[in-house]
């Protein structure tokens, strides 16, 4: 169905190219492409989609690709579209503002598809997707894990030949993730070639028949998932986690004073039901702790950050900052105390160099990046995370990876007591591990508390000492992280704990 | 979601030109005052989503409005009421006008302006000019109140400061709403191209379009099908 011969592909600005690369996927197999943050995978992808060379025009391409045969770069553009269903890694790049029917609804709209056929798929993807819960809601006001099962409905809608997922576990909780696997294991696309990419192949593994490495914007030879999975040295050679990636035990520092506390912390924002979507939340932090949050999509992880942050009313709870209520606080005194890295950090870069973002982390203020001290302490905390030549570029300019890591610079720099991770994209990679390690590493010696919130529970297990499960509104475990994997309030979430070095046996294709 | 926010998108253009070209006719300063009144009051009746923010908005757009005319009449030497009068009606015309199309912004989805477009069977520039033209705004708005919340969420004090201080901030958002603008505009393209949207090909719509736009559940209408 896919082919591509030595494809080359190289952009003006640098950055993510293909060398060389080959991949051919049959209808009805399964392959994974799995390489490090810039080895080339979404440039892989988006040939293979035809969006290279078709909306993307890069400064040089060479090589074919072809989808069933179709020469990508010179056929009609519905004969390569048409048979392509594709969801990328960044969802909000596809999504504008619809409802979920209309997302959905959007493809065969286009096709002219009669109304009564093409509510009957509508209904077949929302039920077949579990997504009945989320009807009539703008995707835009999705959680990022909804987004991505409501952009995977509408890539599905025309069922198409090839299917193209880029990273499609970013963002999904565990439950999601199975959702997710049990439909790219089902009938929707028992015959359609299944292209992905992944940093982390784990939670795709039972869903995956081949598997091609990339390194430096060049694929390995394509291999088979069971005969590649064990061999632990070729996911490291590839820049990678090995999938049974065992967690090392975390260090379980002597926790310092407390920095920081929530008590009884209520949202103003309300379910459809009208319960808020925090009920009770208190836990506390304290100086040198690393604690990680989990909760499923849509739990209230995003919602309580923001009420942290006083982004969000609170309906009623206290906050305690350095040992001070922190209620009347000013969303910026707040910020101050608290450094707040999103998934996407784009959403709050707004200053036209890197060095001024990093002086205005320090400061608070516009304008002083070339004031002595702090520009001196800005080259050395950009050349601890290798973005020292970065210094005068644009953030905007930076590829995702790269602002993410700004984000630990800005984070580092500001040297507030409390920093909050939301869904860090850094942990499944090596070369990120390593930066998101140094970030926590320096954190714990100067004394500040990070809270990481993410549903990568294999992270989580090997980097923070310390649990919160977040559910119905409330904390409902806050203790060791072993033991809480364990514990009631993550049992109620049905998900599988982590256990490394035993991982499930593959199934056979449903 | 109450009957008039779901009217079809074209009754509601169709009304909101009526008033428009109403509250432009209309030669005494005291009716006009009165028709946007009763504008602004209907719109609260009905429930508007982000009336509030409008109302701030069309506040400063009135008090600019009448202090540039009571100033430029008053060189020219004509009666401090006269002038008075002539501000008010200009302002009531501008209230009117923006109130409707307001409206239309606040309480039409683009989904719901494709299905329309389509239901009538509108050639798919059209329909794409129209969606684009009512929807990408409030996306827009969206994003510039997301950007404040970045600059708060990274420290920079926009709440607390005078008014000069703020402007400056707002000012500032500038450069991140111009990148989210290009790359909301990539999306919609991308959504576009993979979608199969072509301007050769008349689009259907799976709403039921009539005075009222209506989304059916698709699992009713499924059970109901033959």
């Amino acid at each position: 169905m896919l082919t591509i011969e030595n494809a080359a592909v190289a952009y003006a600005r640098g950055g993510d190219a293909l060398e060389r690369a080959s991949l051919d996927v049959s209808s009805g197999t399964r392959h994974l492409v799995c390489g490090a943050a810039g080895s080339g995978k979404t440039t892989l992808l988006h040939l293979a989609t035809g969006i290279i060379p078709r909306l993307i025009t890069p400064e040089r391409i060479s090589g074919q690709v072809r989808i069933g045969g179709a020469a990508t770069a010179t056929a009609d553009a519905e004969a390569i579209f048409g048979r392509v269903g594709y969801v990328a890694q960044s969802v909000e790049d596809q999504l504008w503002d619809l409802s979920l029917e209309d997302l959905i609804a959007f493809p065969l709209e286009n096709r002219a598809v009669p109304p009564a056929r093409l509510r009957e798929r509508m209904g077949e993807l929302i039920d077949g997707l579990k997504l009945r819960p989320l009807s009539g809601r703008r995707v835009l006001t999705l959680s990022g894990g909804e987004r991505r099962m409501a952009a995977l409905a509408a890539a599905l809608a025309t069922r198409p030949d090839l299917v193209v997922l880029d990273e499609p576990t970013t963002g999904l909780d565990p439950e999601a993730r199975a959702r997710l696997v049990a439909v790219l294991n089902g009938p929707e696309l028992r015959n359609a070639a299944l292209l992905m990419s992944a940093q982390d192949p784990g939670s795709l593994r039972s869903c995956t028949d081949i598997v091609t490495l990339l390194s430096g914007g060049t694929t390995n030879a394509p291999e088979r998932a069971a005969t590649l999975w064990p061999e632990d040295d070729r996911w490291r050679a590839a820049g990678i986690l090995p999938p049974r990636h065992a967690p090392s035990p975390p260090p379980a520092p002597e926790p310092g004073a407390e920095v920081f506390g929530v008590a009884g912390l209520a949202s103003m924002l309300a379910r459809n039901d009208g319960q808020p979507v925090l009920r009770d939340v208190g836990f506390s932090l304290r100086a040198g702790e690393v604690v990680g949050l989990v909760g499923r999509n849509g739990a209230g992880k995003t919602t309580l950050i923001r009420t942290l942050l006083r982004l969000a009313q609170a309906r009623h709870g206290r906050i305690i900052l350095g040992g001070q209520d922190a209620g009347e606080w000013s969303p910026a005194r707040r910020a101050r105390s608290i450094a707040y890295l999103p998934q996407e950090m784009r959403r709050i870069l707004f200053n036209m160099s890197v060095a001024e973002e990093i002086a205005f982390a320090m400061t608070a203020k516009s304008g002083m990046a070339r004031d002595p001290d702090v520009a001196a302490r800005c080259s050395e905390v950009l050349a601890r995370y290798g973005l020292a030549d970065h210094a005068e570029t644009n953030p905007f300019a930076l590829s995702a990876r790269q602002q993410a890591v700004l984000g630990l610079v800005c984070a580092e720099a500001a040297g507030a007591p409390v920093a909050v991770l939301d869904e860090p994209l850094l942990g499944r990679d090596i070369a990120g591990r390593a930066h998101l390690e140094r970030f926590l590493r320096t954190a714990r010696e100067n004394e500040r508390a990070v809270l990481m919130v993410s549903h990568d529970l294999e992270m989580i297990d090997s980097l923070c000492p310390r649990l919160l499960v977040l559910d119905a509104g409330r904390i409902t475990f806050d203790g060791p992280t072993r033991d809480g994997w364990s514990s009631p309030g993550f049992g109620a979430l049905n998900w599988p704990a982590p256990a490394p070095g035993t991982p499930a046996p593959v199934p056979e294709r449903a | 979601m109450t009957a008039i926010h779901r009217a079809n998108f074209f009754l509601k253009i169709g009304v909101g030109l009526v008033l428009s070209t109403l509250a432009w006719l209309i030669p005494e300063w005291w009716a006009g005052a009165a028709l946007s009144a009763l504008v602004l009051i209907t719109l609260w009746l009905v429930g508007t989503p982000g009336l509030r923010g409008y109302l701030r908005g069309a506040a400063l757009l009135v008090l600019l409005v009448m202090a540039s005319w009571l100033v430029n009449l008053s060189i020219q030497g004509v009666p401090v009421s006269e002038a008075l009068t002539t501000g008010i009606k200009l302002a009531s015309r501008l209230v009117t006008t923006t109130a409707a199309f307001f409206f239309i912004m606040a309480t039409t989805s683009p989904g719901a302006i494709l299905a329309a477009c389509s239901a009538a069977r509108l050639p798919p520039i059209a329909t794409l000019t129209l969606s684009l033209l009512f929807g990408v705004i409030p996306m827009l708005q969206e994003d510039f109140a997301r950007i404040a919340d970045a600059q708060r969420a990274r420290g920079m004090e926009i709440d607390e400061v005078g008014f000069l201080q703020r402007l400056r901030f707002a000012l500032a958002r500038g450069v991140p709403l111009l990148v989210q603008a290009i790359r909301m505009a990539h999306a919609i393209s991308l959504t576009l191209e993979l979608g199969g949207f072509d301007l050769g090909r008349k689009r259907t719509t799976w709403r039921e379009v009539g005075l009222l736009v209506d989304s059916p559940s698709p699992r009713h209408v499924q059970e109901n099908d033959p």
